[in-house]
């Protein structure tokens, strides 16, 4: 589940360093790209784009290992065999992401547990949504619904991005996204038009679910700093207010055909644009979730950091069965 | 102590203001396993992808889990990827054994059988290695048969022999048959749950109904 | 065939069945490794489908939907054994809960796989590959962390030791276990407890770690017959949070 960090965007005065590569590889590499091909890990690229996808991949990764958490949180107590298992499933279905992406972003060079160190740290940054809590049963189903919904969007479009690995594992991803999102849509709908009790819990956390969501792809494009390049290579796919625009366009009404409000008076889609307007989401807060403070961020990276501490003597017994010298990229 | 939301992570009693976290000595990550499985019988083995492990067995375990919960499967295959040797990545439409120029010694003397050739083969110390192409950049690897050889090296030249008609081909990978952990034809029934388990699926929630209900009784 | 000795059995699987796997998903996404993190969950969620598989049947036999079984009974309407409430503790300790579980629900299910009960029979046949790869799952692992270094070897000793009273409280009997054996449903705990020893001392005979004499190792009972731990009714209060905040939705 991963929307947009929006920290993969170039300064546009930093450097890119493209004059230190060969300008015949670069041409190559990018006339590749242009053709539709997708590029291997063995493959010559820009320094740039070896370290943006870095970036990226690893963000998604770390968004699904802690995104897992506020909906973990309901684990025990979904009501209801059908609910029980399938919070299980689709808990265990984010581990299984974050697995598959790690694992694409080790073929460019940077090892799962680096990237988790970095995560622990504080050193690398994962969706700002997550950093919210889930007081009730219905927020985990706003997120399974709603979130994952939204990071559908996203990941379809990064799905059609330049790097292989990255495509295959997203591939399965948003296979089994398909599930959350049914999933997800199935109990909020059971809630909202349940017992009062139900109905009153389901509008409480879409109200409270609302402003993350309108942040989770990002800040405002007019906001955003140059991105040319990367959008060029493929590597961002879609600009974060298209992104926006597209979810609100296809979940709004279906927020609403379940009787539910939602919480922004401002919220209508201008027919002669074609596009939603709405109150402009808190961009301040937005940055200030992401770089750490938001209501469960120190737990969630606590709780993360237990979890290697678990697998430390796991790992420690079992180090020296193994026959790999050193450590070896994954191939794809 | 760390008091949450969720009663689970009460439970664990974190600390809650953990140390800032040491730096490693070296990293102690598992080496990675590449994994393959067969969607169904008689179907050629495909890559899906690597798993963490510190033995085949382990990742065997791993990636039966990570790679085959939810879709049909009838086998898988795990391999060390420090085992598997590949070419080089080509285009989309060009074949990689067109840049693999090295010729195999020739033939000499009349064809023995296939049984007498594959003694002798064993004899020399050769050994049998899958193969598997990459026919489209950002697809999967697929197995496409075994060769009999001495080296991986050998192996792709052997290869190039048999399939190197095929094409596109955009990679090809070499592992030694011997370095790959296969699950039993026995052991076949250990998949034959998971098309039973909706729960999982999309397919199993549907909603429609209600909503129509639900704003029937709106009006 | 005896209806009442029947629902006990089912009872039993049923309860040991849910309780077990509601511990087990409480490492989901806090596992020691992802991989592993992966391959407990569902080994968690397929026991929780082995229970409402078996509540199903009870409910075909007259009893109250599988929901409102699981979700509404209190501690000492439950029939598990103390074993599967006990708390997650440390993997080591969940690892070797499992192993010792697990072997035993294998070995109950292919004994019931021939059961005069059939629907019992479909059921435990049927699951017959799940139980195969979670009892893959947990010889693997024992095997490799029980020949690995000192840490490891004493903290799943440590564990076993720790289990082991627990572990032999699964075969318990009730007061229908005569019933049971003579109409051909289940051949009974004894059988089953001797099959269970043969089939966890071969694995623990390939590693470093030591089965204790079972002679002085006093098994702890009471699970079957609704005595439990302290552990179980805060876990039954969890689980039916948000269940029971309004009984008459549907969730």
């Amino acid at each position: 589940m991963y929307g947009s960090v929006s920290t993969h965007d170039i300064p546009a005065q930093a450097p890119t360093g493209l004059e230190n590569e060969d300008p015949q590889l670069l041409a190559e590499f990018e006339a590749r790209i242009a053709r539709g091909e997708k590029i291997e890990p063995d493959d010559y690229m820009p320094a740039l784009y070896r370290k943006q996808l870095i970036r990226m991949i690893e963000q998604h990764a770390h968004s699904e290992i802690i995104g897992s958490l506020p909906e973990g949180t309901w684990i025990t107590r979904a009501p209801g065999f059908r609910r029980k298992m399938a919070q299980m499933a689709k808990v265990q279905d984010e581990v299984g992401h974050a697995q598959l992406l790690y694992s694409a972003a080790e073929t460019l060079g940077k090892t799962r547990e680096e990237m988790i160190t970095d995560l622990i740290n504080g050193k690398s940054k994962y969706s700002n949504v997550f950093n919210y809590p889930t007081p009730t049963w219905a927020d985990s189903n706003v997120i399974s619904w709603l979130i994952d919904a939204g990071a559908i969007v996203n990941q379809m479009a990064n799905a059609k991005g330049s790097y292989g690995p990255y495509c295959r594992a997203l591939e399965r991803i948003c296979a089994e996204e398909s599930f959350h999102l049914k999933y997800g849509h199935d109990a909020v709908v059971h809630m909202a038009t349940g017992t009062p009790t139900q109905r009153r819990m389901m509008q409480e956390a879409l109200n409270r679910w609302w402003p993350p969501i309108m942040t989770f792809f990002g800040p405002a494009d007019k906001m955003s700093q140059h991105t040319e390049i990367l959008m060029r290579w493929k590597v961002k796919m879609a600009s974060n207010d298209d992104c926006r625009q597209q979810f609100l366009d296809m979940y709004v009404p279906k927020i609403l055909e379940i009787g539910l409000t939602i919480p922004d008076p401002k919220l209508r889609k201008n027919e002669e644009t074609g596009k939603w307007e709405y109150t402009e989401p808190d961009w301040d807060e937005l940055r200030r979730v992401i770089n750490g403070d938001g209501p469960c961020n120190k737990e969630r990276l606590a709780v993360r950091r237990a979890a290697e501490e678990n697998g430390a003597w796991v790992r420690r017994a079992l180090q020296a069965k193994q026959q790999a010298a050193k450590h070896v990229r994954p191939l794809a | 102590m760390l008091t949450s939301l969720d009663p689970r992570i009460t439970r664990l009693h974190l600390p809650d203001a953990p140390p800032s976290i040491e730096p490693k000595e070296a990293f102690d990550q598992f080496e990675t396993y590449e994994a393959f499985h067969q969607k169904k019988e008689g179907t050629a083995y495909t890559y899906v992808g690597p798993v963490h492990a510190p033995t085949a067995d382990v990742a065997f375990l791993f990636a039966k889990e990570q790679y085959s919960r939810r879709f049909p499967c009838t086998g898988m295959w795990v391999a060390p990827t420090r085992a598997i040797s590949l070419t080089r990545y080509v285009g989309d439409t060009e074949s990689v054994y067109d840049f693999v120029t090295e010729q195999l010694p020739a033939q000499t003397g009349a064809e023995p059988d296939e049984s007498v050739q594959q003694a002798e083969a064993y004899a020399r110390g050769e050994e049998d290695y899958a193969i598997f192409h990459l026919k489209k950049r950002g697809k999967a690897h697929v197995h496409v048969g075994m060769v009999r050889a001495a080296s991986p090296d050998e192996a792709l030249l052997q290869a190039k022999a048999v399939f190197g008609e095929q094409r596109p081909v955009v990679n090809v990978w070499v592992v030694r048959w011997a370095d790959v952990l296969t699950s039993d034809d026995e052991d076949r029934d250990i998949w034959s749950t998971t098309p039973e388990k909706k729960y999982r699926d999309a397919i199993a929630y549907k909603v429609q109904d209600r909503i129509d209900r639900f704003k029937q009784e709106q009006q | 065939m005896n209806t009442t000795a029947l629902k006990d059995l089912l009872y039993r699987l049923a309860d040991d069945q849910l309780i077990l796997g509601h511990r087990n998903s409480e490492w989901n996404g806090l596992g020691p490794i992802l991989e592993e993190d992966i391959a407990f969950s569902s080994m968690a969620q397929d026991k929780l489908g082995h229970s409402l598989q078996l509540y199903t049947l009870l409910h075909n036999l007259g009893e109250a939907e599988p929901d409102t079984v699981a979700f509404t009974r209190n501690a000492p309407q439950f029939h598990c054994t103390q074993l599967v409430e006990l708390p997650i503790g440390d993997y080591a300790f969940s690892l070797i809960r499992h192993f010792l579980y697990d072997h035993a629900e294998l070995l109950r299910f292919q004994l019931l796989a021939t059961s005069s009960y059939e629907p019992l029979a479909q059921v435990a046949r049927k699951l017959k590959g799940e139980l195969k790869y979670h009892v893959l799952h947990a010889n693997t692992w024992v095997k490799q962390l029980g020949t690995s270094t000192e840490e490891a070897i004493e903290m799943l000793q440590t564990a076993l030791n720790e289990t082991l009273p627990y572990a032999l409280g699964l075969f318990e009997k009730t007061e229908h276990e005569e019933a049971i054996i003579a109409d051909g449903i289940f051949p009974g705990e004894d059988e089953l407890k001797a099959q269970w020893l043969e089939s966890i001392s071969k694995v623990l005979a390939q590693t470093n770690l030591e089965l204790p004499d079972l002679s002085t190792v006093a098994p702890v009972y009471g699970g079957r017959h609704g005595e439990h731990t302290e552990h179980l009714q805060p876990l039954l209060d969890e689980m039916a949070e948000v269940f029971r905040l309004d009984p008459t939705a549907d969730w």
